[in-house]
């Protein structure tokens, strides 16, 4: 059931009916929740029935644990056990047939069939439940007491495919608290930003992927380099559409029924320099990587400073292969992992001096930022490096022609990158504009876009992005 | 007394009114194009279907591709042939495979862009090639007048030369060669081509020798093979054949002076074996071989080439032009047919329509150019005019959709222009292209036993009667 296709927001339009009436009773209303969880994960597969409910209650476990050891080689252990046993759940149902067709290799022998690996992006699961026992075992919060409030906190569906990463100990506090509102505000906020996702998947990402992009890196060798590097271009504003589209439904349905979800997007391409492009770019992920793994890498109190650029260029290096497990995504792994390092040294050695007010030189910071991060995405996109190299093998013939390059996707492309620059004032406008109008006129402008949806874009829910990592 | 409302009221109203907005065009015959929603979409949410292991395009294709096991199951997937045009073709292979002395069966596929990758062509080569033997890799560009060109198992890197393809119709005399590119370089222009495999024997290069033509050094590794030159006394078309040694795999082109023209260079083995030549152009259509290539040139170079089969695999361009497709396209066509027939009387000559060719329509599902379905009855119809055999890929391949299915595909089949299948879809319609052959071929071998038990029983049949 993807966010942006019809049965989910049957599904969701149920759950807003079900679960407002009965939200006053915490019980109901928590089991409500928990019960539209389990729902939407049995719509994938209904094996994430056992493991979903068996791996959180062992992490409330867990966690109940660690609340109350104080030894800490128990408190290690239990924390152990936990990483242990999600990563194992990562391991076995997403990189086992990474692993077993490694073996293979070695082996010199066929790679054994391996029918347990499961759509559904399972990583943010873990992640999500990761940050419970750690923040617990770091003494950042206490444990949650409520059975129900952790397995409803750590299984919450719109995070489920892609995130937003949330803590679950920023959420159980969300769920406990009893006779929750939805004022008009919030509602029409919720529902903006519904609109906003729809828009942006439909209209923009999916266009651009099924007019521009996909073609190219189908078929490279039958563009010219200007429009490859087009293409390349669109990759950028596309997958951007495609995942903070997702990250906008996510966000609205959470808070249709009045919980809050962090952002995971601030224009990332108007980064300075690469350090800010992650703190604006899959915002959720990026703090997850930064607080439970580079944090917790040995060395960062060391004198010796090298530990500091390894530990980033590790961290972000074990970051691409979160993505997948081939070449491209360690190269555009190791490719982040070196810019964040040598962006580090670069600001350490300038004695970390704010950035230059010059308007030339942040214009000049912005493109070079950006264009790293789009080459980087060459290789993100590319279904192998030999796709990535016949790419960047196009672009750099610099044959110019424009033939592939339709008015309309033009346009598309001309709106995409404006939208993407446009200041968050006109955004919260817009916003506002909407939530002021009456009820009729903000019906009338969803049904307005579900109708351009359906006859404008033509290309059916093709799946998130970010839901197969 | 106040009555609070279960539901957060504004957000109510709307989601409601939205519901009722988008469910009432389904009761207003008027508003009935205005469909958003349907109402079968409710008990979609509970309902759980099992893990689909694969999509279901490729499962059906995996069958497909299992020719030793899978026996044609209609007509659409046989070559048309009520001339039995492809005879000669066939019985070609036959001696082949019996190991008759050096018998090589050549196979010319002219095709468009899909053959310029030969992607399909690369296919049936080596599936042919499996069971008849590999008698080489055939014709070869010079250098690559796009980067989409490519064939498996070469690679070309060159420098220097100016390309002329015939679909820009850049040289006046129309003179293309069999590949349908002019390579004309100047001293210091060269080309080297790496073979993935040993094991040639031969190399021919095809030119165009002239009056004050310059001199063109091959080699082969570190030898020098040959150094030709192609000042001759009068313009002409010609060929040179030499003998390279089989452990060679690296072989370059060298301009050592003046200016030459250089068409193709053709590896090949010792036979017995087949030879399928891949000779693709980008964005071709039937008007390039009957009108921008100079008739006889092109006859010239065919019968150089000594083809067995010649295959006309065009239309995916002319598709997209209905005015084109019902006016002068017939008039093309039969053009390329009589200069075939005027170059090789004895060869067989086979139409392949062009694949499934995506559009999306209202509604978003992905199904075919209108124009196709018309452009392969016109193909079909001229075949049976023209004594020529048929092969509908189009309806072999699954007929109208089949590429929005290969789309949908995981992974997908089709690229997202929804006309170049991607490797694994090319193998589909070269295997289906094979069976064709091998069903046709079989046939063959079937009449000919039969004719051969004929004609022995007359003679059997007084020694038998003898009491």
């Amino acid at each position: 059931m993807l966010l942006s296709s019809t049965v989910y927001f049957v599904f969701l339009t149920g759950l807003f009916l079900l679960y407002w009436p009965l939200q006053r009773w915490r019980v109901a209303g928590l089991s409500v929740l928990l019960f539209a969880n389990y729902f939407f994960y049995a719509k994938w597969d209904l094996f994430y029935l056992i493991l979903i409910p068996g791996a959180s209650f062992l992490d409330y476990l867990i966690g109940r644990g660690l609340g109350s050891a104080q030894a800490p080689w128990l408190r290690r252990s239990l924390v152990s056990l936990s990483v242990f046993m999600n990563l194992g759940i990562l391991a076995t149902f997403k990189y086992m047939p990474f692993f077993l067709a490694t073996y293979a290799g070695i082996a010199q022998t066929k790679a054994p069939a391996w029918h347990w690996t499961f759509p559904l992006g399972i990583s943010f699961y873990c992640f999500q439940s990761l940050t419970y026992t750690i923040d617990l075992y770091r003494k950042d919060g206490k444990p949650v007491r409520s059975l129900l409030t952790h397995m409803t906190a750590v299984s919450f569906f719109p995070t489920t495919l892609s995130g937003p990463i949330t803590r679950v100990l920023a959420l159980a506090p969300q769920l406990e608290k009893v006779g929750r509102t939805l004022s008009s505000e919030d509602g029409g906020k919720a529902l903006f930003r519904i609109g906003l996702g729809l828009m942006k998947k439909f209209l923009i990402a999916d266009y651009l992927a099924e007019n521009l992009v996909n073609r190219v890196f189908d078929t490279p060798n039958l563009y010219t380099g200007m429009e490859a590097l087009i293409g390349v271009y669109a990759y950028a504003l596309q997958l951007y559409y495609d995942f903070s589209g997702y990250s906008d439904i996510a966000i609205g349905s959470a808070l249709l029924l009045g919980l809050k979800l962090p952002e995971n997007f601030n224009r990332p391409y108007l980064a300075l320099n690469i350090s800010e492009f992650w703190r604006r770019w899959h915002i959720s992920l990026s703090n997850w990587l930064r607080d439970y793994l580079y944090f917790s890498l040995p060395g960062l109190r060391s004198k010796w400073k090298v530990f500091t650029y390894f530990n980033l260029f590790f961290t972000m290096l074990l970051g691409g292969l979160w993505h997948g497990a081939s070449w491209n995504f360690v190269i555009w792994g190791a490719l982040h992992g070196a810019a964040l390092a040598f962006h580090h040294g670069w600001r350490t050695l300038r004695g970390n001096k704010p950035a230059s007010a010059n308007l030339a030189v942040r214009v000049a910071s912005r493109l070079l930022t950006t264009h790293f991060v789009i080459l980087a995405w060459v290789f993100f996109r590319a279904s192998s490096l030999e796709n990535a190299m016949e790419v960047l093998a196009r672009i750099a013939s610099l044959t110019v022609s424009l033939a592939n390059i339709s008015m309309p996707i033009a346009v598309v492309l001309a709106i995409a990158a404006i939208a993407h620059y446009l200041p968050k004032r006109i955004y919260e406008f817009l916003a506002s504009l909407y939530i002021r109008s009456p009820f009729f006129a903000q019906a009338a402008a969803l049904a307005a876009l579900v109708l351009a949806i359906q006859y404008v874009a033509v290309t059916g829910a093709a799946p998130f992005l970010y839901t197969k990592f | 007394m106040k009555i609070q409302s279960p539901w957060p009221v504004k957000p109510f109203l709307v989601i409601a009114t939205f519901a009722v907005g988008i469910a009432l065009p389904q009761y207003i015959p008027q508003w009935y194009n205005w469909r958003i929603f349907e109402w079968a979409t409710v008990p979609a949410v509970v309902d759980f279907q099992p893990r689909a292991r694969a999509a279901e395009p490729l499962q059906e294709e995996a069958e497909r591709l299992r020719p030793d096991t899978v026996s044609l199951k209609s007509n659409s997937s046989r070559i048309h042939d009520p001339t039995a045009t492809m005879d000669h073709f066939y019985a070609s292979l036959l001696k082949t495979e019996r190991l008759q002395n050096g018998t090589v069966t050549r196979i010319l596929h002219y095709g468009d862009s899909p053959t310029t990758a030969d992607l399909i062509t690369a296919d049936v080569r080596g599936l042919i090639q499996q069971r008849f033997g590999d008698a080489g890799h055939g014709a070869y560009l010079i250098a690559k007048p796009w980067a989409w060109y490519g064939h498996r198992g070469l690679d070309v890197s060159a420098s220097g030369w100016k390309m002329d393809p015939a679909t820009l119709k850049g040289q006046k005399d129309g003179r293309y060669g069999l590949g349908g590119v002019s390579f004309i370089g100047q001293t210091g222009a060269q080309s080297e081509i790496k073979l993935k495999k040993p094991g040639h024997t031969k190399l021919t290069l095809s030119y165009f020798g002239q009056p004050g033509g310059g001199e063109v050094k091959i080699m082969a590794g570190d030898i020098e093979v040959a150094t030709l030159n192609t000042d001759l006394p009068e313009p002409a078309d010609a060929e040179e054949t030499w003998p390279v040694p089989p452990e060679a795999q690296n072989f370059k082109i060298i301009v050592t002076r003046g200016a030459v023209r250089l068409f193709n260079v053709v590896f090949r083995k010792e036979g017995p074996g087949v030879v399928y030549d891949s000779i693709g152009l980008n964005g071709t259509w039937a008007g390039v071989l009957a009108v921008h290539i100079n008739g006889q040139h092109w006859i010239e170079e065919l019968k150089m080439a000594r083809p067995d089969l010649v295959i006309i695999n065009y239309g995916t361009n002319e598709s997209g032009y209905r005015n084109y497709v019902e006016t002068t396209y017939p008039k093309d066509v039969r053009e390329i047919i009589r200069r075939v027939r005027a170059a090789v009387p004895e060869s067989s000559v086979m139409i392949m329509s062009p694949m499934d060719r995506g559009a999306r329509e209202a509604g978003g599902t992905i199904g075919t150019v209108t124009t196709l379905p018309k452009l392969i009855s016109v193909q079909a119809k001229l075949a049976a005019e023209n004594g020529c055999a048929f092969f509908n890929t189009f309806e072999a391949m699954g007929g109208p959709g089949t590429m929005g299915k290969w789309y949908m595909a995981e992974p997908r089949l089709v690229s997202a222009d929804f006309i170049h299948p991607m490797p694994a879809g090319a193998r589909i319609v070269g295997t289906l292209l094979y069976q064709a052959l091998m069903d046709g071929y079989n046939s063959y071998k079937l009449k000919q036993l039969r004719r051969a038990v004929a004609t022995a029983a007359p003679a059997a049949t007084p020694t038998e009667a003898r009491p």
